[in-house]
């Protein structure tokens, strides 16, 4: 409080202030130099008229002193400091400059929306005129010399000695004065680094002062009359609000100088630390005013928004309907303000959707910003992998899709008071999902309300939907754009096959030229429909801009690294223009600002599904009017714009009026699964806001319940449950599913992670030789999944090696680090999804030696250190140079290695990366075994997605090897798979087959292989992508939904497509048997684990029973699969005829044909004669002896014999035919396993006794009660006569 | 005020702001600048180094992370009681805080180098 009373009587004690004296060494000093003092404030005080005031806020020396002799000396050097600013041209200059720097950052600030430019910019303008003040003594050179004259030379000599003192020296001292851990700046910080820096101009510039002064200038005279009480003399110190507390600093010094030091004590003098100390006030009065600054700028930018006079508006319509709409074109500030909004008008919960997970951060960024939130969590987001939401958050930014997502864990979503769905005209799957969703809810939750947020497309639609919400429209903020419309001649247009002519998009360039000077600024964007054309463009481009040096050519698609894709934000040089050849993400995506010219060839690539082929289509299309026009206005974003249009105007008015909804043109299988998740039991009846095709809904649940994930009812199976909530494809689900069931899940989490994401295989560096060599050590012949599990593992190996940086290894390579980053992330939520549902066990914490510990510690320290000063600055945006224009691969970019690479630093900040490496370096130590094991896992997902190799294929690298799936044939291998460039592997080895037994449908081998895929893409043709081979009867066994055998069962058709043919009807019946008891084990486990997890949430004692039967059956599973695997089983595999699959089965019973047929009744009721092919179905997938035999079959009556055998499941001996042998199995198996559960808790006989059953024997006609066992062997006494006698089986 | 009154007045801000934050809004009565204060007093508990020699409207620094910074938004002019922002159009300070439409009409009353000031900035920005 002693310094509040200084401050209050501050005025006074400044004229009395010589009067006083305190410490007699200080004081001394400061009573010598205070006769100096006087002289400068006179020579001071013109220059400081100058106009110091309102523009150098910085230069303005501040000082608000409480004790005494420290203000006096303070009050000294501040005299020196005056008015040191204002030369006109200079001001002018930056003027000029920051108003450039200004233009600059808001085009970038639009684009990134939350990027913090404005402290940047505060200091750099501050620094860089300081810097000038160096760089540029002549400015006042001359009144430099003039002034000197007048310098007493002594104390000229004072000053100069004062600011080329060795301030650094002294820092430590400094240091332990000024920034300790409770003072206002702390040592580490960025505010310290910047406070030196701040410091060394300062006393550059004040050495330039020193020399720098002015003559005397009369006072100013005090006017007649007094009111205000202010001073007679001016002085800047009395501008001030603020003053340091200095008692500490002064107790610092006195021990400082009584203290040990010594050495510091001579030239660390206390006139010095005042002098510091006064330097510290300017820096931090400077930094206040600049931030006010910044604070009401970012006030006037709110205000100019368009969208800021509809403020009340929106509000009172919020406040009175349940629904509104907000329609406004961009600029118009809609996805930052309305937020805002209605955060002020005392809304609580409020979530907006956004279609894209970056959007969500960079919004939550920007409106955190702008609420003066930036580093609270009132705004947050929430995305698929990280959020930053907590108690405190107010406004939250999610995706739509992870909204739905809570809406199956929050039925009501009963967390939001408000849901705000932004850019709901660019209908995305989720949604228009979400919107029906939400329509729903807004009936069974009383107080929820909505905002519906659009670009003005189509807005009667969404209002009509909610039954006539009231819509606010707002206008956007263009600027007007010049249309033309330039149809591309007859003879340029080219087919679909033919690479597009550059030539009219030249022609535009040079228009350009012509037409518009070349100090006139303003960038092309091209948007073109796929990358080939955008390649076609872009080289054509390039030669015409290495003619003309008035270009940049940048391509920009999705596939583009980020570093490529970031450099159409740079700045093109002087005199030069950016043509940005885009796809379509530069129409919504990708807001890149100081575009003038836009150039629309009307054409875009869709995605479309093919649900007959299963196949995606990548189709070009004409665009819709609605976009047409979105690309038009983003010439209009930053000035006045001029839109050309590649197409006739005719065209153009036949365009469709909307682009179709995402809905209408994607397989709907998540969805349904979803929606079916949250309760809603028909999705037929589903009120979408415009309708897919009931086609489209029929086929995906028909997908659902082939691949286990719905019932015949349409209810959810346990798998269904578990992949409705994972936010990944229903393939993806199944393999991760399944990895937990054996065990393999790491290798299988990564290769389900590095499906879901983009490729980390750049395909522009398939030109580069050097980078395809270095990518060779990463292939896997066993296909592209484990190629990209390579890349993956060895990533993780580069970055725990820690020598090399990944940065480089992946730009050598052709890869996009990114990439490896979100398959950690999504890998990391997988594992948390499957530990969430008990299908994973939670690691062990992991214990660390106090050293590691502390090591680990200080890294961590280091990192976070790191990341904080890179999180000040953004990144900047480079002027491209004008050769600088090959997409450089590898080693190209090194120069900005040195940066600071902020993801690896976030990465290791949240991984420890020995543990990582340690599951990587298992996955190096595969064996073959696994490596099968894990194919296996892979397919259970992939299943039905085979493919098989076309007969005539060479295997040859030069030629194309063709492929058939059920669906599609003639399919090709996909140009960036591994077998495209290595197609060896997939050939069967010829040593293998047996050439010289009868062979009439191709070769016998036991090697067969299979081709697993994840996806069929049509693009110019038919391809098949990221393919695994896989060992075919082995596959087809375990994972085909319907196997049909013949009657000895050396004809196997799987799935009515493929054929298998064994030349040993043995081999092939203990395949068949072998298939039985796995299929059904592995069932068996799977349910146990889906129970166990279901179990285990509820509680936890009963876990034990479970997971010991589990543990059991794995060890079974385990050893039978290794054995099945492992079968060297030999026969020969042929994809069947059309003709062929029409008469493949011999049909239901026909009267009078019973010769050939095996007595259906023959054994209980759970065998029955399969309805349409005949035979007898055994299970849900076998069915025996429907095949129509071709005739050849010499081992038919073999099927007949009675054969004895011993089951070695139930141990017991028996005569069986193969039919019975079969069925024997299926039910023995399903059997064994409960007995072995009862058996444990009831004592023997009565177990047995649970196992009976009413049974009535149709032979005898007469009522028992036996186990399953019994009954075969009773019904054997039946049939023994039977089967001699009358001989209805031969 | 007195400086006794002064002292229990401010220690009683800084037990308020304890328990709670966000005292109101501070708006600036010449340019409509904006923004929520925490704090109103000499002494802002987000800078303990520091000493206002007025008494301000403080926020926390929202544009720095951390427990630490404060900023000043502004004060009430010594003469018109208005609230004014510290931004340079609105108002300065000599001693004490002047919105600039007090500063005018007392201009006279000012030293020369602050009457050149205001005179050079009246052609920039009319003040209302």
């Amino acid at each position: 409080m002693s310094d509040q009373r200084h401050h209050r009587h501050r005025p006074e004690e400044m004229h009395h202030e010589k009067k006083k004296s305190k410490e007699s060494k200080s004081s001394r000093a400061s009573d010598q130099r205070s006769s100096k003092h006087h002289r400068h404030e006179h020579r001071h005080s013109g220059l400081d008229q100058s106009g110091g005031y309102d523009e150098m806020t910085s230069r303005r020396i501040q000082e608000a002193s409480c004790s005494r002799d420290v203000h006096q000396r303070d009050r000294k050097k501040e005299s020196s400091d005056e008015g040191h600013g204002n030369k006109h041209g200079r001001s002018d200059r930056r003027r000029e400059e920051e108003a450039e720097k200004y233009r600059h950052k808001h085009r970038k600030m639009e684009r990134v929306g939350d990027r913090d430019k404005e402290t940047y910019r505060g200091k750099d303008v501050h620094v860089r005129d300081m810097a000038r003040e160096d760089v540029r003594p002549r400015d006042k050179h001359g009144r430099m010399e003039g002034m000197r004259e007048q310098e007493e030379e002594e104390e000229e000599w004072d000053r100069q000695e004062m600011w080329e003192f060795n301030w650094e020296e002294y820092r430590s001292t400094l240091n332990k004065i000024f920034f300790r851990d409770e003072d206002f700046i702390v040592r580490g910080t960025p505010e310290y680094d910047d406070f030196w820096k701040f410091f060394h101009r300062y006393c550059k510039f004040q050495m330039k002062k020193s020399g720098d002064q002015r003559p005397a200038r009369p006072h100013h005279s005090s006017p007649q009359q007094k009111t205000l009480g202010l001073p007679d003399k001016y002085d800047k110190r009395y501008r001030i609000n603020f003053s340091i507390k200095t008692k500490d600093v002064e107790e610092k010094l006195k021990y400082l100088r009584t203290g040990s030091r010594t050495n510091d004590d001579e030239d660390l003098t206390p006139s010095r630390v005042a002098e510091f100390r006064l330097a510290w006030l300017h820096y931090i009065d400077f930094c206040q005013k600049q931030k006010l600054q910044k604070l009401a700028k970012l006030r006037h930018d709110q205000a100019s928004l368009p969208i800021h006079q509809y403020r009340d508006q929106i509000v009172q319509a919020v406040r009175q309907h349940r629904v509104v709409v907000v329609a406004g074109d961009t600029g118009c500030g809609k996805s930052t303000q309305v937020p805002q909004y209605l955060m002020s008008a005392g809304f609580t919960c409020i979530a907006c959707t956004q279609p894209r997970r970056i959007a969500c951060i960079s919004l939550a960024k920007r409106v955190g910003y702008e609420t003066l939130n930036e580093y609270g969590s009132e705004v947050a987001y929430q995305v698929r992998f990280e959020g930053s939401k907590t108690d405190a958050t107010r406004i939250l930014f999610l995706t739509e899709g992870l909204l739905l997502r809570q809406v199956t864990t929050d039925p009501t979503l009963s967390q939001y008071s408000i849901i705000v769905l932004d850019e709901v005209h660019e209908r995305h799957l989720n949604g228009d999902f979400l919107l029906g969703v939400l329509r729903a809810l807004l009936r069974a939750q009383e107080d929820l309300k909505m905002v519906l947020m659009s670009a003005t497309i189509n807005i009667k639609l969404f209002a009509g939907y909610f039954n006539g919400a009231p819509v606010i429209q707002v206008p956007g903020r263009l600027y007007p754009i010049q249309l033309e419309y330039l149809p591309i001649k007859q003879e340029e247009q080219t087919s679909k096959s033919e690479r597009l002519d550059p030539r009219p998009y030249l022609r535009v360039m040079q228009r350009i030229d012509h037409k518009y000077p070349g100090t006139e600024r303003g960038d092309l964007l091209i948007f073109l429909s796929g990358m080939s054309e955008i390649t076609a463009v872009v080289e054509a481009g390039r030669l015409y801009a290495q003619q003309t040096k008035r270009w940049i050519v940048l391509p920009l698609h999705s596939t583009l690294s980020i570093e490529e894709q970031d450099k159409v934000f740079d700045i093109a040089p002087e005199g030069v223009r950016k043509c940005i050849v885009s796809t379509n993400i530069a129409e919504t995506s990708i807001t890149i600002d100081g575009v003038r010219f836009i150039c629309d060839s009307g054409k875009v690539k869709e995605m479309s599904y093919d649900p007959g082929a299963k196949m995606q289509r990548l189709q070009e299309f004409w665009i819709s009017r609605a976009s047409a026009e979105q690309r038009k206005g983003r010439a209009g974003r930053t000035g006045p714009g001029v839109c050309f249009r590649m197409y006739d105007e005719s065209e153009y008015d036949n365009f469709q009026e909307y682009a179709t909804p995402e809905i209408q043109r994607v397989p709907l299988d998540s969805t349904l699964l979803q929606m079916i998740s949250m309760g809603l039991r028909n999705p037929r009846k589903f009120p979408f806001i415009e309708p897919p095709a009931m086609s489209s809904i029929e086929n995906s649940v028909a997908f659902l319940k082939e691949q286990g994930a719905l019932t015949e009812e349409e209810t959810l199976t346990p798998i269904g449950r578990m992949l409705a909530r994972l936010p990944v494809d229903v393939v993806i689900g199944k393999m991760l599913i399944m990895g937990t069931v054996f065990h393999v899940i790491d290798p299988v989490l990564s290769i389900a992670a590095a499906l879901s994401v983009q490729s980390p295989f750049h395909q522009s560096a398939r030109t580069n030789p050097d980078a395809m060599h270095a990518r060779k050590p990463l292939e896997s012949d066993h296909g592209d999944p484990f190629t990209l599990l390579n890349a993956f593992d060895e990533w993780i190996q580069v970055k725990a090696g820690g020598r090399n940086s990944s940065r480089k290894w992946c730009r050598r390579r052709g890869l996009e680090e990114q990439r490896f980053y979100e398959m950690v992330k999504l890998k990391e939520q997988f594992k948390d999804l499957l530990k969430d549902h008990g299908l994973l066990e939670g690691e062990q914490d992991y214990y660390y030696r106090e050293e590691e510990r502390r090591r680990r510690h200080g890294e961590r320290r280091r990192l976070q250190e790191l990341k904080r000063r890179h999180d000040k600055g953004p990144r900047k945006r480079k002027v491209l140079k004008l050769e600088h224009e090959d997409i450089e691969l590898s080693g190209g970019d090194d120069d900005d290695d040195d940066e600071v690479d902020i993801k690896d630093i976030e990465f290791k900040l949240k991984h420890d990366l020995n543990q990582l490496q340690e599951t990587s370096n298992q996955t190096r130590s595969f064996t073959l075994r696994d490596v099968l094991l894990l194919k296996v896992v892979l397919c259970s997902g992939l299943y039905p997605l085979v493919a098989i190799a076309d007969d005539c294929n060479t295997y040859r690298r030069d030629s194309e090897q063709v492929f058939h799936t059920k669906s599609k044939q003639f399919v090709v291998l996909h140009p960036t798979g591994v077998f495209c460039s290595n197609p060896e592997p997939l050939q069967l080895p010829h040593t293998e087959g047996k050439q010289g037994v009868a062979q009439l449908k191709g070769q016998v081998s036991s090697k067969h292989q299979l081709l697993a895929y994840t996806s069929l893409l049509e693009t110019n043709k038919p391809y098949l992508v990221n393919t695994m081979r896989i060992p075919a009867v082995q596959t087809l066994m375990l994972y085909a939904h319907c196997l049909d055998t013949n009657q000895d069962c050396t004809r196997i058709v799987s799935d009515y497509w493929l054929e298998l043919t064994f030349p040993e009807s043995e081999a092939a019946q203990l395949l068949l048997s072998s298939v039985i008891q796995l299929r059904v084990t592995w069932a068996k486990l799977l349910g146990l684990r889906l129970q166990e997890s279901s179990r285990r949430k509820k509680d936890d004692d009963d876990e034990d029973d479970t997971s010991r039967k589990a543990r059991k059956l794995e060890k079974v599973l385990a050893r039978k699969l290794t054995e099945f695997l492992s079968s060297d089983v030999e026969y020969s595999i042929r994809r069947l005829g059309n003709s062929e699959i029409k008469n493949l089965f011999v049909g239901p019973l026909e009267v009078g044909s019973t010769a050939n047929k095996p007595v259906p009744t023959l054994f209980s009721g759970e065998c029955r004669p399969h309805p349409t092919k005949g035979g007898v179905q055994i299970n849900d997938y076998l069915t025996y002896n429907c095949l129509q035999d071709d005739g050849m079959s010499v081992h038919s009556f073999m099927a007949h014999l009675r054969n004895s055998w011993t089951c070695p499941t139930c141990q017991v001996d028996m005569a069986v035919t193969l039919l019975e042998r079969l069925q024997h199995q299926d039910q023995c198996q399903n059997k064994q396993d409960v007995s072995v559960d009862e058996s444990r808790q009831l004592s023997g006989p009565s177990s047995l006794e649970r196992l009976r059953k009413p049974w009535f024997c149709t032979t005898c006609q007469q009522e028992f009660s036996f186990t399953n066992t019994e009954i075969l062997k009773h019904r054997r006494t039946h049939a023994q006569p039977a089967a001699t006698g009358e001989g209805p089986t031969t | 005020m007195t400086e006794a009154r002064a002292r229990t007045k401010n220690s009683d801000k800084n037990r308020q702001l304890e328990g709670r934050k966000k005292q109101g809004d501070f708006i600036c009565s010449l340019c409509d600048v904006s923004a929520p204060y925490d704090y109103l007093g000499t002494t802002p508990p987000y800078a303990k180094s520091i000493v206002l020699l007025e008494k301000a409207y403080v926020m926390k620094d929202p544009f720095a992370q951390g427990k630490e910074g404060h900023l000043v938004l502004g004060a009430t002019c010594c003469l018109c009681d208005r609230c004014v922002c510290l931004g340079q159009d609105c108002s300065l300070f000599y001693t004490k805080r002047f919105c600039l439409p007090c500063v005018l009409q007392n201009i006279q009353e000012f030293p020369a180098e602050i009457r050149e000031e205001v005179a050079k900035k009246k052609p920039l920005e009319k003040p209302r």
